[in-house]
């Protein structure tokens, strides 16, 4: 996912050196990140220290069709009400995560974050079955049977669980996502 | 505050303890000391393999414990309680002001005397895991100093992407990177500003170059935009176009500037073709031999081209291709990782969902026919069908090549030489050849399909791979037998025919785009219109991968082919490809929708790569190699005119550079080494070692991981078994404090699920 496809930058905000060098972001891409933060916000200046909700990140156009998008959200909102909120660093950190240039482990650690719907750090036949409905529509003639759901879940537990305890943890996750190249975007 | 004697033992336990695994005993009457001691030490021993680190005290056992077991005991294990208490977590914490940050009870000095903010982050942890900000394996327990320290010792630029890694939030990353700044700072006596300063600037400039490549880079909005509507694996076919488009612009390059331009500065002759290039040595200072011109630039430009191909398809194939152990049949989890994130229109992820419930119906209902056997006559049934299709195929393939070559070799029809150019109906039967080539290739395709619908598969995977393999041996056949006819026939036949052969090939290029252009009009606009005006049922029609990439391989092969007889070939080429590119975009828009069975990019990219170097590069390689090593070249036209093969100027340079001494060594390594027989035997044994070595290392590594594998699924079982013994004492526990009904209600309650039921009280 990327927000940059087809927008040019005309801004000439301060180089924020200290962002560049802790996102995997370029110097471009954080000005048109601060750029398009500001405009969620609605005002034009020092955008740094205020968060902006949910609904409003919501509104943007990538994320707005994106079946994941609360889930995205709550993952990386480091606000302490839990609202998914988010402030101009933690929109950083989402737009890093999901650039190009990130390294594999970052993005596969935030995956598992954001299919695991329940946060106890694992992923058990609930969080597996959320994230099936999630993935195939709500529509009755695309969502499965809950015969097909079990043997689904109980499909991917036999390919994923290594350690046969019932759900998957990050390093079976981390294991399966290695085996199958086409996660990287 | 006390320590219980059992953490004790353990935290000694650990420190002494042996590398290896050893098998530990259960036994029989367990007494809840010694069930503890025993889950903590196998737990921090299964640590210690895991993670390989030097053993930092209690929180890390701690929190491993609440990792495997998550008991809320684990909290009183960090206070030094007794392990199975009589208090739940809530009201342990409760004690300590509610604040998970901030330790403000002034009597807790944490474990055995560890000071206040080594406990502060004991509860700190096990409180995010009860929260349920659970990071990983790792980093929470990677005491912060700690990792600051890693991260001192690394080099800067090692340090940069470590700190940009890790998988924490920004201020928190923030805080680490002041952190290591600091100790950097403290820890250099010397202030080496001007290392200090040169390193940064360097640093920066890095960035700013790549951040000014992406203003470089041809197409890159246009590639997220067909990306965000279509998928990943219609935008591989894009990215395949533009790879090739790269290899062309390169020959054409350096053509350009070593052949053509002293060609033209010297000699005045048209350079379109083979036969305008003078074989002449300009005389002028610098001298400029044009043979060995001509032989390096073409030698050295499919060489590179080679090493290219074969250093992506093996790093395409590494990454695709890795080892596939454990159950894989089905592949659940693999259609669920392969949704694609970048996808960003709104219909077109309606659609991919939709999509994706297909398929994961389609794998389920495919697991379940596997288990119903097929009987006996159903299967020879379907064998005798499949060997029927594939006779039919190869029977079209050999009847094509077989036509085209009659059609080359008659002299009625195709093939008439030494005419005048003003002969309008000899002008036109050249064209007969390109044009029937282009039919049957835009065709024989169709009716392979329709063949195809006769046969089932049990797989949709394999049928995709079939089809392109018999449209590859369509393809290959054609040009094989062109390659034949032009090597074979041609030079006994034409005075210039090098310059013959690459007229062949520029207007065997052109009509191929005409055809695609076609192709794109009525394959995919008029389809379009029928599907959604006329005959409903057809629906819109799907943007075939296979099809486009197989024509852009047939195209670059007869790109590379040509490159020896028409050095400007690759203009052409390159124009084509633009216009392809922005053509079949625009129609992609307009006509089709993507594919619906979409998964697996990675592998069909690495499909199309290695098709891409055999047999389409090699086979190019092997006519042009053919046509340097044994083909007399024509004596009239050319730079090698007057040769035995073009191979001789070699033979004549190093004859010429054997005499002054100083370079002499150049003509003995040739003539001793690159010419004798022995060397070449040396090297083919030598690489048949190496091959055999390697293989047995990859089957050590295969049963490796098998061990490993199991040892998992083992240690799986050691936890079950464990957290069993902990549940019955957990009972018998119970069972004795049943005794004092005041205390009952605060025990904690196990059910046999309490894996999924995790009191969410934080």
């Amino acid at each position: 996912m990327d927000l940059f496809a087809q927008k040019k930058i005309q801004s000439t905000e301060p180089i924020l050196i200290p962002h560049g060098e802790l996102t995997f972001l370029t110097k471009q891409e954080i000005l048109l990140a601060h750029k398009i933060f500001s405009e969620l916000q609605g005002r034009e200046n020092g955008p740094y220290s205020a968060r902006v909700t949910m609904e409003k990140i919501l509104t943007l156009p990538e994320l707005k069709s994106n079946p994941f998008r609360k889930r995205i959200c709550h993952v990386f909102s480091t606000s302490d009400m839990k609202d998914g909120s988010l402030s101009f660093e933690d929109f950083l950190d989402l737009l890093s995560a999901f650039s190009d240039s990130a390294t594999l482990e970052i993005k596969s650690h935030y995956a598992f974050r954001i299919f695991d719907f329940d946060d106890d750090g694992t992923l058990d036949s609930r969080d597996l079955e959320k994230l099936v409905n999630c993935l195939t529509g709500e529509t009755d003639d695309t969502r499965l049977t809950a015969e097909e759901m079990r043997q689904l879940i109980s499909n991917i537990l036999e390919e994923s669980d290594i350690d046969k305890d019932g759900t998957v943890n990050l390093s079976e996750f981390q294991h399966v996502i290695s085996r199958s190249p086409d996660f990287v975007r | 505050m006390k320590t219980p004697t059992s953490l004790q033992t353990a935290r000694h336990r650990k420190n002494t303890r042996p590398a290896k695994r050893k098998t530990f005993h259960y036994p029989s009457d367990v007494d809840k000391s010694a069930a503890i001691t025993l889950i903590e030490a196998n737990i921090s021993h299964k640590w210690e393999m895991e993670t390989d680190r030097a053993s930092s005290p209690l929180p890390r056992t701690v929190t491993a414990l609440a990792h495997f077991s998550r008991l809320p005991e684990a909290n009183d294990i960090c206070h030094g309680r007794d392990p199975l208490p009589q208090q739940s977590t809530e009201s342990v914490l409760k004690e300590h002001g509610g604040h998970v940050d901030q330790c403000e009870k002034p009597s807790c000095v944490g474990v055995n005397g560890l000071p206040l903010d080594r406990h502060v982050t004991q509860v700190r942890h096990i409180t995010q895991l009860r929260s349920g900000f659970w990071q990983g394996l790792d980093l929470p327990l990677k005491d912060t100093s700690e990792l600051v320290s890693d991260l001192v010792n690394q080099s800067a630029r090692a340090r940069f992407q470590a700190i940009r890694s890790l998988p924490m939030p920004f201020s928190e990353r923030k805080i680490i990177r002041n952190r290591v700044n600091s100790v950097k700072q403290s820890k250099t006596i010397i202030p080496t500003n001007c290392g200090q300063q040169v390193s940064r600037s360097f640093r920066r400039f890095r960035a700013g170059l790549a951040s000014a490549r992406q203003y470089l880079i041809i197409w890159h909005d246009t590639l997220k935009d067909i990306g965000g509507r279509f998928g990943t694996s219609v935008l591989s076919y894009f990215l395949f176009l533009k790879w090739l488009l790269k290899f062309n612009l390169f020959s054409l390059i350096i053509n350009f500037c070593f052949i053509t331009i002293p060609q033209i500065g010297y000699f005045n002759q048209t350079v379109l073709y083979y036969g305008g290039y003078n074989g002449e040595v300009i005389v002028s200072k610098p001298g400029y031999n044009m043979q060995l011109a001509y032989f390096f630039t073409i030698a050295a430009y499919l060489v590179l081209c080679g090493v290219s191909l074969i250093y992506s398809m093996s790093r395409s194939f590494q990454k695709n291709f890795v080892l596939d152990t454990g159950p894989v049949s089905g592949g659940a989890w693999r259609l669920l990782c392969s949704w694609d994130f970048s996808v960003v229109n709104e219909k077109a992820i309606q659609y991919n969902k939709n999509n994706l419930a297909i398929q994961l119906k389609e794998s389920l209902s495919e697991r379940l026919q596997e288990k119903n056997k097929m009987d006996l006559s159903d299967r020879i049934k379907h064998l005798s069908l499949n060997v029927l299709a594939w006779l039919l195929s190869l029977g079209l393939a050999v009847g094509c090549s077989a036509g085209i070559y009659f059609l080359g070799t008659d002299p009625e029809l195709a093939f008439s030489f030494n005419h005048s150019p003003n002969d309008l109906t000899a002008e036109a039967s050249t064209l007969l050849l390109p044009v029937v080539v282009s039919i049957i290739n835009l065709i024989v395709p169709i009716l392979y399909s329709l063949i195809s619908k006769i046969e089932s598969y049990s797989n949709p995977r394999a049928k995709i791979y079939i089809s392109i393999v018999r449209n590859v041996i369509l393809k290959m056949s054609i040009l094989g037998i062109l390659c034949f006819y032009w090597l074979d026939f041609v030079p006994s036949s034409v005075s210039c025919w090098e310059s013959f052969v690459g007229q062949s090939v520029y207007r065997l290029l052109i009509f191929d785009f005409i055809f695609c252009l076609i192709g794109i009009f009525y394959g995919e606009f008029l389809l379009n219109v029928i599907g959604t005006r006329c005959i409903q049922s057809l629906g819109v029609p799907e943007f075939d991968i296979a099809r486009n990439v197989l024509d852009l391989i047939y195209a670059q092969t007869l790109a590379w082919i040509g490159i020896y007889f028409s050095p400007l070939l690759p203009v052409m080429q390159v124009l084509k490809l633009f216009i392809i590119f922005y053509l079949k975009k625009i129609s992609l828009s307009m006509n089709c929708q993507p594919p619906k069975h979409s998964g697996r990019a990675a592998q069909i990219q690495t499909v199309f790569i290695a098709l891409l170097f055999f047999p389409s590069f090699v086979g190019a390689l092997s006519m042009v190699a053919f046509t340097v090593w044994s083909l007399k070249p024509s004596s009239e036209c050319g730079p090698f005119q007057g040769l035995d093969t073009p191979f001789h100027t070699i033979f004549s340079w190093t004859a010429s550079i054997q005499g002054p001494s100083e370079t002499n060594w150049v003509w003995w390594i040739f003539e001793n080494i690159l010419r004798s027989e022995l060397f070449y035997y040396l090297i083919s044994l030598i690489i048949l070692v190496i091959t055999y070595f390697l293989w047995q290392i990859t089957e050590g590594r295969k049963q490796l991981i098998n061990t490993l594998r199991q040892q998992i699924v083992n240690e799986g079982k050691d936890k079950a078994f464990l957290l069993d013994k902990m549940q019955k004492l957990q009972k018998e526990r119970r069972e004795k404090a049943s005794y004092r009904p005041q205390d009952y209600d605060q025990t904690p309650h196990f059910n046999p699920n309490w894996m999924n039921t995790l009191p969410l009280d934080m």
